[in-house]
């Protein structure tokens, strides 16, 4: 038991530091025009929605009237986070204003969704121990398009590389810490299980028409924006299938 | 009405068409709708078809992941195709145009034509989405057209603030709704039709629909609304409308969960 515990951690913490791969990328992207912002933009809101029909697929397995329990809290907190840091002062590293405050919101819906994705992590492990190898490469390479699409908002506002894949890193931390719990309690965490995963697929979906999107029509035709959204959007759903 | 499914069809998808035409009356009132509300309409029926779109991909991955994903890039390019080729385009405004200066745009005959043809490739997409959904399953597909006909009077009411600028009486207005979504019953019965027949292809047709639906959305409805009401109110209603779309379809057709 001892060892498996720490083996849970170990593969937990190797699916976070995956996440810091994502900003990796932006290390050739050179110039940020008004139209590369858009375009990270529409990535971004692609993966998230991708990442959100996932969520969905797997709570409805749950529960899925538990998961729209949860989809429908994930908004509330956007909407009263939204408020509570509205007028305030948010730095977070070299960003400042209103870019740090939607990258601070970015920062903690994808934080509060790894916290989900660590109990399913905890709870499949519970199931079945052959399968844990597999489950830890499939969410570690998960991980990967969630660190680029925290990049893609972060990196055109300013952050540096290190910065971007410190908080893509950061951002998935509560997946090894959740993972052992979960493992460990099984029976406890598995009700909980469909209102996290509804809860991070709902403050995402919110994310993406509140902040990502008009952002990307600003500077960018419907057109350009429309493509983008679909193709990563087709590939994080296929990404999350295949694996 | 199992006994035939056909007129099922039919009906129901003619009636997610004719229903559009109520989203046309509220211009008919001495304070007519105001772009505020219109653009919260534009939202209303992007959500719906976002829902729709993701209850007819959870149906083919169940069957066919690679298949469902090469269906919906076939309708996304397909879709993208049609705008370019059409001149559709060319409809969006300029990023940054402000609000005042599409009034002058919005009265141009072409304009006019163009909006008409781009309900009716949008209805045609609805029309394979109810066609299929009924191959799936019946309930589904009645879930489906009635859904869609909420959407439609959402849609219509967009449609007719650009007709009416075009000086359109309401009826007018009214009556071109409905022409214009002549396409969604014809596409019913034809992808109903033919689905059977090509039951290998199924999952396949499934993304197609959902890619065009999709595809729809991200480049028609949404921009739209955006330019007309703040992203709040915007974001809100696509979320809640996607969500209920899901809800609504897991109380009629799971009851035992």
């Amino acid at each position: 038991m001892e060892t498996t515990v720490g083996l849970v951690f170990l593969y937990g913490l190797v699916t976070a530091l995956a996440t810091g791969l994502g900003a990796l990328p932006f290390w050739f992207v050179r110039g940020v025009s008004a139209r590369t912002v858009a375009i990270a933009n529409a990535i971004a809101a692609g993966l998230m929605l991708g990442a959100s029909v996932g969520l969905l697929l797997e709570g409805a397995d749950y529960g899925m009237l538990q998961t729209l329990g949860g989809a429908a809290l994930g908004l509330v907190f956007i909407v009263f986070g939204r408020q509570a840091l509205a007028g305030r002062e948010v730095e977070l590293g070299a960003l400042r204003g209103a870019g740090a405050r939607q990258v601070l919101f970015m920062v903690a819906v994808m934080t509060l969704h790894s916290f989900s994705e660590g109990v399913a992590v905890g709870v499949a492990f519970g199931g079945g121990q052959e399968l844990a190898t597999l489950i830890t490469v499939a969410i570690a390479v998960h991980n990967v398009p969630e660190g680029l699409a925290i990049s893609a908002v972060m990196r055109p506002k300013g952050a540096s590389i290190l910065a971007c894949a410190g908080w893509s890193v950061f951002s998935s931390l509560p997946q090894p810490l959740m993972a052992v719990p979960a493992f460990l309690f099984v029976e406890l965490f598995r009700p909980v299980l469909p209102y996290g995963l509804g809860f991070a697929a709902g403050a995402m979906v919110f994310m993406v028409f509140l902040e990502l999107l008009p952002e990307a029509y600003e500077s960018a035709r419907a057109s350009t924006v429309g493509l983008w959204v679909s193709l990563s959007l087709g590939a994080m759903v296929l990404f999350q299938r295949l694996l | 009405m199992p006994q035939e499914p056909v007129l099922a069809v039919l009906l129901l998808s003619t009636l997610a068409a004719v229903v559009g035409a109520l989203g046309a009356l509220p211009f008919g009132l001495p304070r007519p709708p105001s772009s505020a509300v219109v653009g919260g309409a534009y939202a209303l029926a992007s959500g719906f078809m976002l829902g729709a779109g993701y209850l007819l991909v959870s149906r083919g991955l169940d069957r066919a992941t690679i298949a469902v994903l090469v269906g919906a890039g076939v309708g996304v390019a397909y879709t993208h195709w049609v705008h370019v080729y059409s001149g559709l385009e060319e409809l969006e405004p300029a990023p940054a145009l402000v609000p005042g200066a599409e009034a002058a745009d919005g009265r141009t005959i072409e304009r006019g034509y163009k909006i008409l043809l781009q309900s009716a490739l949008h209805s045609a997409a609805e029309g394979i989405a109810i066609g299929l959904a009924m191959v799936l399953e019946l309930r589904l597909g009645i879930f489906l057209a009635l859904a869609l006909a909420v959407h439609n009077v959402a849609e219509s009411m967009a449609l007719t603030e650009i007709l009416r600028r075009r000086g359109a009486t309401v009826a007018e207005a009214a009556g071109l709704c409905v022409v214009a979504k002549i396409t969604t019953p014809v596409l019913a019965l034809a992808s109903y039709a033919l689905a059977p027949v090509m039951t290998a292809l199924l999952p396949g047709a499934l993304g197609f629909a959902s890619g065009c639906l999709v595809f729809l959305v991200l480049t028609e409805l949404l921009p739209a609304s955006y330019r007309q009401t703040a992203k709040l109110p915007v974001g809100l209603m696509v979320s809640v409308a996607a969500g209920a779309m899901v809800l609504l379809e897991h109380l009629f057709l799971r009851p035992s969960g």
